[in-house]
Parts: C-alpha cells; sequence; structure tokens
C-alpha cells in the first residue's frame, strides 16, 4: 500500500522556484491499476518520481507498506527500489550493447530469476532473444523493456507514457501486453498518460493539473486496449 | 561548421601529450644539432666517448618519448573524434540529410588540430625556459667549451608546423572513415554492435555482463588506462635513478612529465567511461544496482588493464636504463652499474595501488551522485 500525504515538491532556486506538487495526497492500495492523468506540465511525472523514490519531497509524506521513503538513507532507497519496483519509460532505456536476452537479465538478476526467458516469452519475443535493441523497432524495444522490469518480479510497476513513442498499431499491442501481464501477475501498476482513452483501461483515473489532483474517479467502465479511442 | 574552436578547447588531453613531447624532443634535439657543431672541436678520448653517449642518447630519447607520445596522441585525437562524433551524432545526421557531404563535414574536424598547435607551440617555448639548465647538466663535467644555445627553425617546422598539419589530416581522414554511416542511424543515435560482439558467451551474471560490453565499446580506454599505468610506474621508477645516472634536474622533469601524462589520460578516460554510460548507470540504480554494483559493471573492467599497463611500465624503464648504461654509456668510467630496483618498484607498486583503488572510491561516489532524473530530461 502507497500512502501519499500533503506532498509537495518544488523546483528551481528562489527566483524561479516553482510548486511541482501542491499538498498531493492519495492512497493506493496492493493489486491497483491506477492512470494518473494529465497534460504537460501538470506534475504528473514528478508525481511517479517521488512515488517510486527517484526523487526527494520538500514537505509531506511517501510511505510504501508503512516504510517512509522520505526518512531513507541513499542506500535503504537502493534496496527498497531492488526489492519493490520496476520503471518502463517512453524512450525504453535498453542498453544498446547487450542483446535482448541481457538486457532482460539486468532485471532478472535482482529478483534472483534464472528462467528469464519465460518473460521474453510472455511478451511475444523469445526467437529475438540474440537481437540487439538497434535490431528491433520500437514496439519490440518497449516490449523488451516491460519483460525486463517484469523479471524484477516488482511489486509495483511505474510506467511513464509507456506508448508515447509508439504508433496506434503497436501502442495498442503493447498496451494489451502490459495490461494482460498485469491481471496475471496481479502487481500494483501505476501509470501517466497524457491520453484518455488509455485513462480507460485503469482501475482508478487520478487526473493532475498544475501540480495538484483535481479528481480521482473510479473506472466503472473499463476497457481493454483495442476497446478504447487513441 | 561541425567542430567550433569552443570543441577544441576541451581537447587539453591532446595539448598535454603534445606539450610533453616537444618539451623533450626539443630540449634534445636542440642540443643534438649544437652538440653536432662543434664535434671537430671535442678531441680528448673521454670527451669524445661522452659526445658519442650523448649523441646517441638525444637520438634514443627523442625516437622513444617523441615516438610514443606521438603515437598516443593519435589514438587520443581519434578517440576524441569518436566521441565527437557519438555525441552529436544527430547534428551531423541532419546536416547530412540537408545534402553535406561526409567529406565536406569531415573538413570541420581538421580544427581538433588547433590543440596540436598549442601543445606544440607551449611545449616548444617552454622547452628553451628549460633549456639553459639542461645545456649545462649535460656539460656538467666541462667535457667541452660551453655551448651556446642556437634557435632552429627546422625545429620549429619539425615539432610544431609539421605536426599540426599531419594531425589536422589524420583528424580529417579518420572522421571521414567514421562519417561513413547510414543518416538514420545518426539521427536516431543508433549503435551498430559488431557481428563479434553478438556471439559472446554468457556470463555469470548481468554485472559481469555489463563489465565485459563496458571494455568492448570502448577498446580505446583499455589502450589509455593501460597508458596512464605505464607512464605512472615508468617514469617514476626512472626518475628515482636519475640523481645517479643523470641529474636531480632530470629526475624532476621525468617524474613531472609521468605524473602529468599519467592523471591527464587516466581523468581522461575514466570520466569519459562514465559520461559515455551516464544513461545506463541512471538505468542500474533506477532498478536498484547499488553504486558499488554500478562501480564493478562500469569501471572495475580497466583494472587488469591498468596492472597490466604498471608491469610494462617497470619492465620498460629497466631496460631502457639498463641499455642506456650498458650500451650507450659502456665506454664511460663511473656510470654506476645499474639493476631492477626492487625497493623503488614495491614503493611505486604501493602508491600506484593507493591512488588507483582511492580515485576508483572516489569514483564510485561520484555514481552514486548520478541524478536519476537525468534520464528522464531528456
Amino acid at each position: 500500500m502507497i500512502e501519499v500525504k500533503d506532498l509537495t515538491k518544488y523546483y528551481g532556486d528562489k527566483e524561479g522556484r516553482f510548486k511541482a506538487l501542491d499538498n498531493v495526497s492519495v492512497s493506493i492500495k496492493d493489486g491497483d491499476f491506477i492512470v494518473i492523468l494529465g497534460a504537460s506540465g501538470s506534475g504528473k511525472s514528478t508525481f511517479l518520481n517521488v512515488i517510486s523514490g527517484l526523487e526527494t519531497i520538500d514537505a509531506g509524506s511517501v510511505s510504501f507498506d508503512g516504510h517512509e521513503l522520505s526518512k531513507m538513507s541513499e542506500k535503504e532507497l537502493t534496496k527498497f527500489r531492488k526489492d519493490n519496483t520496476a520503471y518502463i519509460f517512453q524512450q525504453y532505456y535498453l542498453l544498446p550493447h547487450l542483446n535482448v536476452e541481457k538486457n532482460v537479465r539486468m532485471g532478472a538478476d535482482l529478483a534472483g530469476t534464472k528462467d528469464f526467458s519465460s518473460y521474453l516469452e510472455a511478451v511475444g519475443l523469445k526467437e529475438k532473444a540474440k537481437k540487439f535493441p538497434s535490431q528491433l523497432s520500437g514496439g519490440e524495444q518497449q516490449r523488451v523493456a516491460i519483460a525486463r522490469a517484469l523479471a524484477k518480479k516488482p511489486k509495483v510497476l511505474f510506467l511513464d507514457e509507456p506508448t508515447g513513442a509508439l504508433d496506434e498499431k503497436t501502442g495498442r499491442a503493447v498496451l494489451d501486453y502490459i495490461i494482460k501481464l498485469k491481471e496475471k501477475l496481479n502487481f500494483t501498476m501505476i501509470m501517466v498518460t497524457h491520453n484518455e482513452n488509455i485513462a480507460q483501461t485503469a482501475d482508478r483515473i487520478i487526473k493532475m493539473n498544475s501540480g495538484k489532483i483535481v479528481d480521482v474517479s473510479e473506472n466503472a467502465y473499463k476497457k481493454d486496449a483495442y476497446e478504447i479511442g487513441w | 561548421m561541425v567542430v567550433s574552436i569552443k570543441d577544441t578547447s576541451k581537447m587539453l588531453g591532446v595539448s598535454i601529450m603534445t606539450f610533453c613531447a616537444v618539451v623533450v624532443c626539443n630540449l634534445f634535439l636542440n642540443f643534438y644539432i649544437d652538440l653536432k657543431a662543434i664535434k671537430d672541436t671535442v678531441t680528448d678520448p673521454f670527451a669524445v666517448s661522452m659526445y658519442e653517449a650523448q649523441v646517441m642518447t638525444s637520438k634514443v630519447v627523442c625516437s622513444l618519448a617523441g615516438g610514443c607520445l606521438a603515437l598516443a596522441t593519435i589514438v587520443l585525437l581519434f578517440f576524441y573524434i569518436k566521441h565527437y562524433i557519438d555525441s552529436h551524432s544527430k547534428e551531423i545526421g541532419i546536416l547530412k540529410a540537408l545534402g553535406y557531404s561526409d567529406l565536406k563535414i569531415s573538413k570541420s574536424f581538421s580544427l581538433f588540430s588547433l590543440s596540436v598547435f598549442i601543445g606544440c607551440l607551449l611545449g616548444f617555448g617552454f622547452s628553451f625556459i628549460l633549456m639553459r639548465k639542461f645545456y649545462e647538466l649535460q656539460n656538467a663535467g666541462h667535457y667541452w667549451e660551453d655551448i651556446k644555445i642556437g634557435y632552429h627553425p627546422e625545429l620549429f617546422l619539425l615539432l610544431v608546423i609539421v605536426p599540426t598539419i599531419l594531425y589536422a589530416l589524420f583528424a580529417c581522414v579518420y572522421s571521414l572513415s567514421k562519417l561513413n554511416r547510414p543518416c538514420i542511424n545518426l539521427l536516431k543515435g543508433i549503435v551498430k554492435v559488431k557481428e563479434k560482439e553478438r556471439d559472446s558467451k554468457d556470463r555469470k551474471d548481468f554485472v559481469s555482463e555489463m563489465r565485459s560490453s563496458v571494455l568492448k565499446s570502448k577498446k580505446t580506454l583499455v589502450f589509455f588506462i593501460a597508458f596512464s599505468a605505464y607512464c605512472f610506474s615508468s617514469m617514476i621508477q626512472m626518475s628515482a635513478h636519475m640523481d645517479e645516472l643523470a641529474s636531480d634536474f632530470m629526475g624532476m622533469m621525468i617524474l613531472s612529465i609521468g605524473i602529468v601524462l599519467a592523471f591527464t589520460t587516466f581523468y581522461i578516460s575514466v570520466s569519459s567511461v562514465l559520461f559515455s554510460n551516464n544513461k545506463n548507470i541512471a538505468m542500474m540504480r533506477v532498478f536498484g544496482y547499488s553504486a558499488s554494483d554500478c562501480k564493478r559493471a562500469v569501471l572495475d573492467g580497466y583494472r587488469v588493464a591498468a596492472y597490466i599497463g604498471f608491469a610494462v611500465g617497470s619492465l620498460y624503464q629497466y631496460y631502457l636504463l639498463k641499455i642506456m648504461v650498458e650500451i650507450v654509456f659502456k665506454d664511460i668510467a663511473d656510470v654506476p652499474e645499474y639493476n631492477f630496483d626492487f625497493k623503488v618498484f614495491f614503493i611505486t607498486l604501493a602508491v600506484f595501488i593507493l591512488l588507483y583503488e582511492g580515485t576508483m572510491l572516489l569514483y564510485q561516489k561520484k555514481i552514486k551522485n548520478i541524478s536519476l532524473k537525468e534520464i528522464m530530461l531528456e
């Protein structure tokens, strides 16, 4: 369970200082699929970075299963990320000199997962295990990033615009993979997007604007990746 | 067009290497020419053998120091160019997409030889500051009349102008070969992995895989790490014997050049490894790898090269001094016998281990401070 209370985050120095997050409070249950929806500059990515322990906060608190992230040392935060979280970015960030299999091993080794090929199979890339990122399409690279993240067996998966760099067809396919794997493995999933259609796939939608949460709604009419508009 | 004068200012390493090479070469070559001029006046048998020994020393030192440093400078220049093309691939890709030819783009890389020119020019000037003291020490035994320091324009041509032109040509030709990539690969920053690397055998864990991949992707840096250890080892050990074999001044000169070269190349190499792996390190940290894991993956692979460089440097200085003592100075009386000095070797090794491992720990701290946000800001 992630508990966020009165979270405030500033960027910049005295003159150019601005509030990226303004008194944000929310609680996320285990197994939830949350979408954080907002336009560019709304603070959604900052929020994701803060609750995943990548960024520090200026006020408020973020606790994960009762452990306060802001009180953790750098070493404890590293262990927290190692044991609990995985990240998928819009730009994939695969390691270019390692093949697909070895990229997935980056996540698998941390969880002690020996059979990482099953994750490649899950994203339909087992035959491309020996290929390098530069030899894959954008969609395939993002699927490798998914396999790498899931091989880590995370309790929470953070996704920052995972389909943002993909065309509609590939984007839908990647989103479908993510949702199906989430249902199968039942981890908590927190995804940032500016696309209202994609938000329709989540259990709960948190809308953000100017660093504040402006609306939290349960999504009674959950759709799959092929039912939503794009 | 592509390369600006500001970019060449980052090539401090090239300037330092050429500076050191030209200081040493100009001291010995200038002395060699001036010494040759008084050949007929040297008649005393002892003075003749001393004369022959000094002529030979000048030739050996110029060939070895000049040759080694010129070669290392070429490698460093090529490394900078490759690094520049990799880090500016998008801008270069845009130029190629607009219709600029590889040749036209490569011509701008000749500007990199400006750093060679600056290093050579400063080295040439600085050598004249040391020249008087150097001449006095070379004739400390008053074997011949005092030699007047001559200025030889041909040396300026040979040590300043010719290297600048040659390095400009090298820069053009090398960059031309590196620019021969599809425009789309440059625009997208796609890294082509060589066939050999594709079939590398599986290793125990990810960190080992990463270490091996980092080493393979930056092979030039293996050379530089080894070279910096080689400079440190050979020149420090060599300088320790200069008070007996030559003079304190010579010892200080060798020690200074050794330390400057070792630290410059080491700093450039390690900083470059970290810079080019910034995103990979940040990604590893995001996933929960510790700073120590990242250091093992990115920096520890170079340790073997460093210690090999140290060993080669120790052997090199031993055989060089041995040859100088037994062959070049064989007819000169009172030249002490030269044996491998284990005491100096172990002290240098201990200092090297302390400095190398200590610096690696400092870089581990630097890794810890790499902002995880860095990769998200792209």
